[in-house]
């Protein structure tokens, strides 16, 4: 059994079988049927499982269930004293050390008859791996401290001293204290007292070691000043946050928990996240934000070099607000100024997110705040940075959207931001700021396809935004209803690629059921909101374009937005011009009406797409665009148009109802 | 502290949407509102005038030496200070100086020899460090008092009798910051924006590691700006009539290549009689603001004497940047260092400084 287990352990496994194979290999070992005083030496089937044992320690290090059984191996002496020595030197733990095994150990420290030398090497090794015990619970004196100073100036930096004393520091820091050098962590520890640790490899030393610079996060410690008068119980009864490793732990000691010294250090910690979220400790928050400031003012803003960590920063940054669903209020006043002295691609994917988590700001400073930087990076900026600002603004549309729908309550029309701030913003407040949010990236949409030459791709993004606001109504509840700029509906319509009139037409379908929804609550609430004369008669005028423009062949018939004159139409000798953006001519869709002729005319040689205009063909056509994944265009034809099929079999003179 | 007011919840009988539950009152409490007031948004320097005072009390001499201990204004006045901004600090306590001095004391020495424990007590180290308040800077109930900290160290071959003489000083101070901030913080804060050290900068750098650790603030360099330092010529000027500032020194740096230094001094009587022109000119028909200074004042004095160099050498002093003010009251320079050098006018700086300071304030 045990020579095909050790066959499993040989092969490159990952961490979680590795440690059940550990379990099953050891229990053997362990179990009553090993003979006391099986032979040591010349065992090879021993020496072969603990050189694993050995492989496995350097490289990943020990879980917590193996260092339990392994200790109780060893100290148990149930092969003699030398491979308690060996395995002694290898217990390198991976995360934790169970409470349990050390105090086991220690039980077997004083029954079994184990030599000085190793007794001593087993308390070396408490001390070393104290800092990955779970609980470690002493009584800190000062005679105790004092004694263990004599110590230190007697033998010098010792790193188990070293361990044990600034575990005291922080229990007792007003009784000792210590500065650890960043670099030397534990590793170094197994490194220079136990020469024999000189292979744990360079993997373990990235776990413990952290590199020194400016953006990092402080060390977790806990608070060194308390109260006076609750010294003594206050610290018996907190928990600090340092110390809870899971979320069942932190609901149990919920009421307990004591914050950290440096507020900064949790930014990091999903656990610590939600703790303050839920919680919702003034001080905290406001702690948090003056460490999150400071570092940003100061590594941004007033030039520093920007670096690896910089972008870490930022990272961890938008991982922490992302699982708040929120920004800090720090972050989005240094965004603010940082706007205005912003290049555009420094850090652009991490500042666009930064910026899509700000918070709706009054209409009255969004200009100022937001729009004139924005308007200056955007015309003078690649095409790149303008597709990740429309997509930008259209995820701080989507969250602000999301947050009056969450929180904004239905007959209330006051919705306080905050109870300290003197902003409240009313319900109509809220829909001029998305308002001027709306018209600001339309403008910025409409220049912009036109400095790109209508480029699919930010056409692409532009439409994004768009879906979020033609269901602004029906989706989130806000009772607001903003069309499209002439600037970008018309390239849409007229674009070359069939996914964009596609979504186009998705949007117009939208608009409609949102703009119906809102006309028949209007005439059966009070309260209901009222679109504007203007909003309607733009939507209309855009059906009625986009309809004779696919369907009705007159494309040119009595349009305002576009005037072109007839004696330029004739020069450009484009035969039947008012038919040539129908479904069966439009470029995006002349591929597919081709594909379609050969389809259902196989035998001809000549394509003559006109002859798709019959009755049937078209509803084949139809039916067969329909089908090519365009559901736009099918919603949109299903509710906007309405087919009177006339005597003849001619399309052209068929009617089309609204 | 209840997060959640619930709203009642209604059984949709009608099919009309159940009321959700609101967190209005908790919603973002985390939104310390950058624009609730005005004032604290920080924006583009453009626009910082605007946010700086742009008028102020002209400064009034105050005979500080029967309201502050002796020692503790001459060693404000006698040093050349480096200025940084601090955030609040987090439960500190006045009370509490004491435990601090030896928790500080064994900190440097902790940090000296990395590694090596050291036990916190008065007897055994070698650096003595004193916190203690100086009271008598500020009137303002909202200010808090301002700290002195100063490092004892003896020297290196001293001999055992010599006495600890002091290697590092540094203050914290918030003079006449403004109510409305300082009242928007919650009671756990002491806002003491300002802090001037003296000393090696590994002292320094210790004791601003110490006070991160220990009150979760932060510290940032504090420059002065172009704008503090006109404010600092014009009213440094403006109190000639009361102590007589010997001169008005300015230094520029042109942008040429290479670079040219000027230094511009401007005799005390010429820069007073310039200076209450101005004042005339600016100040209409007011008679009850005669003792407060306006923002166009002082860039009309400033201007003034750019007009003034500029018709002598050709130079547009305006080409280049303003990097030290100094008088006889003082020196003032952009990379943030000052210097009190008369006790009357400490408070006038120090009000001036913690603006600044307070402008640096990231929320």
């Amino acid at each position: 059994v045990s020579e095909s287990v050790v066959l499993i352990l040989s092969h490159p496994v990952s961490q979680t079988p590795t440690c059940v194979y550990f379990e099953l290999m050891w229990c053997h070992l362990c179990s009553p049927t090993v003979e006391a005083g099986t032979p040591v030496t010349g065992n090879d089937e021993l020496d072969r499982n603990l050189a694993v044992v050995e492989k496995v320690a350097f490289s990943k290090g020990l879980s917590p269930e193996a260092i339990s059984v392994l200790l109780e191996f060893a100290m148990s002496l149930r092969m003699g004293s030398s491979p308690c020595v060996r395995v002694l030197k290898c217990l390198i733990p991976a995360s934790v050390v169970p409470q349990q095994a050390v105090v086991r150990a220690v039980v077997w420290l004083n029954v079994s008859k184990i030599p000085i030398s190793t007794q001593v090497l087993f308390i070396k090794w408490v001390l070393t791996v104290s800092s990955f015990l779970c609980i470690f619970l002493i009584s800190v004196h000062l005679y105790r401290v004092r004694k263990l100073l004599e110590l230190q100036s007697k033998l010098g930096r010792q790193p188990f001293l070293m361990h044990l004393l600034s575990l005291y520091k922080v229990f007792c820091p007003e009784l000792v204290t210590l500065s650890i050098p960043s670099r030397i962590r534990v590793c170094t520890h197994f490194v220079t007292f136990m020469p024999f640790y000189k292979p744990v490899s360079s993997s373990i030393c990235e776990m413990v070691t952290k590199k020194h610079c400016h953006l990092d996060l402080p060390a977790l410690s806990s608070v060194l000043n308390k109260e006076p008068q609750s010294e003594q119980t206050s610290r018996r009864k907190m928990v600090p946050l340092v110390h809870l490793s899971s979320f069942a732990q932190m609901l149990k000691d919920m009421h307990r928990i004591e914050l950290p010294a440096q507020m900064g250090s949790l930014l990091g910690s999903s656990l610590a996240l939600q703790y303050l979220d839920c919680v919702q400790e003034e001080s905290a928050l406001l702690r948090l934000n003056f460490w999150l400031g400071c570092a940003l003012h100061e590594e941004f803003l007033f030039c520093r070099q920007t670096s690896e960590e910089a972008l870490q920063f930022l990272n961890n940054l938008l991982s922490a607000q992302h699982f708040l669903q929120e920004g800090f209020s720090s972050s989005d006043a240094f965004l603010y100024k940082f706007l205005n002295v912003w290049d555009g691609s420094l850090l652009r994917p991490q500042i666009l997110g930064l910026l899509s988590n700000i918070p709706v700001i009054p209409s009255t400073q969004i200009g100022r705040l937001l729009f004139e930087p924005l308007t200056q990076l955007f015309f003078t900026s690649s095409m790149f940075f303008k597709c990740g600002l429309m997509e930008c603004l259209n995820n701080m549309l989507l969250k602000w959207l999301t947050w009056h729908s969450v929180y904004a309550l239905e007959d209330d029309l006051d919705i306080s931001l905050n109870s300290h701030t003197s902003i409240n913003i009313t319900l109509s407040g809220f829909k001029d700021s998305v308002m001027e949010l709306v018209h600001f990236v339309g403008r910025l949409a409409s220049l912009g396809l036109q400095l790109e030459g209508c480029n699919t791709l930010l056409l692409s993004f532009i439409l994004d935004f768009y879906e979020t606001v033609c269901d602004t109504f029906l989706k989130f509840g806000l009772p607001l209803v903003v069309m499209p700029p002439p600037g970008v509906f018309y390239p849409a319509l007229l674009a070359t690629d069939p996914v964009s009139v596609d979504r186009l037409a998705y949007i117009m379908h939208r608009y409609k059921l949102n703009l119906t929804s809102a006309k028949s609550q209007e005439k059966q609430t009070e309260q209901a909101f009222h679109i504007s004369r203007h909003t309607f008669r733009q939507f209309n005028h855009y059906l009625v374009f986009m309809v004779n423009c696919l369907w009705n062949c007159r494309m040119f018939h009595a349009n305002t937005d576009m005037h072109v004159r007839e004696e330029l139409l004739h020069k450009s000798n484009v035969p039947q011009y008012w038919t040539r953006f129908d479904f069966i001519h439009h470029p995006a869709f002349t591929g597919y009406a081709v594909d379609f002729h050969q389809k259902c005319w196989p035998g001809k040689k000549d394509v003559d797409v006109n002859s798709i205009k019959q009755s049937k063909p078209w509803s084949w056509y139809l039916e067969y665009l329909f089908n090519q994944g365009f559901d736009g265009l099918k919603d949109f034809v299903h509710s906007s148009i309405s087919r009177q099929v006339t005597a003849g079999d001619k399309l052209q003179d068929s009617q089309c109802s609204l | 502290m209840d997060p959640l007011s619930e709203s009642g919840m209604r059984t949709p009988h009608n099919g009309a949407v159940v009321q959700r539950r609101s967190k209005t009152r908790s919603y973002r409490q985390s939104y310390r509102s950058c624009l609730g007031t005005a004032s604290r948004l920080g924006v583009t320097p453009a626009l910082t005038a605007r946010r700086l005072n742009a008028s102020r009390r002209a400064a009034k001499p105050q005979n500080l030496a029967d309201k502050v201990n002796p020692e503790h204004l001459a060693l404000l006045v006698k040093a050349e200070w480096q200025l940084s901004y601090v955030t609040p600090l987090y439960q500190f306590r006045h009370t509490q100086l004491r435990s601090y001095s030896r928790q500080l004391a064994a900190f440097i020495v902790a940090e000296k020899q990395q590694g090596l424990a050291v036990e916190v007590s008065e007897l055994h180290n070698s650096y003595r460090v004193s916190l203690s308040v100086v009271q008598g800077l500020t009137e303002s109930e909202d200010d808090a008092e301002t700290v002195l900290i100063q490092i004892h160290s003896k020297p290196m071959f001293a001999r055992q009798d010599e006495p600890q003489r002091s290697v590092w000083s540094g203050w914290l101070t918030c003079v006449h910051g403004s109510p409305e901030y300082l009242r928007s913080l919650p009671k756990d804060f002491t806002c003491l924006p300002l802090f001037g050290s003296r000393g090696p900068e590994y002292l320094s750098r210790v004791v601003k590691s110490w006070f991160q650790k220990t009150f979760d603030c932060c510290f940032g360099s504090l420059e002065i700006n172009h704008t503090s330092l006109q404010w600092f010529a014009a009213l440094w000027t403006d109190c000639h009539s009361q102590s007589h500032i010997q001169h008005l020194r300015m230094l520029w740096t042109i942008p040429a290549a290479p670079p040219l230094q000027i230094t511009y001094t401007v005799d005390p009587q010429d820069a007073w009689d310039l200076w209450n022109s101005v004042r005339k000119e600016a100040t209409a028909a007011v008679t009850e603001d005669a003792a407060s200074i306006d923002l166009e004042e002082v860039t009309g004095f400033l201007q003034a004497l750019k007009s003034h160099f500029y018709r002598h050498f050709r130079l547009d002093l305006s080409a280049g940047t303003l990097q030290q003010v100094s008088t006889a009251l003082g020196s003032a320079k952009s990379s943030g260092r000052i210097k009190m050098s008369n006790s009357r006018h400490v408070i006038a700086t120090l009000t001036l400084l913690t603006e600044c300071a307070l402008l640096r304030m990231p929320i």
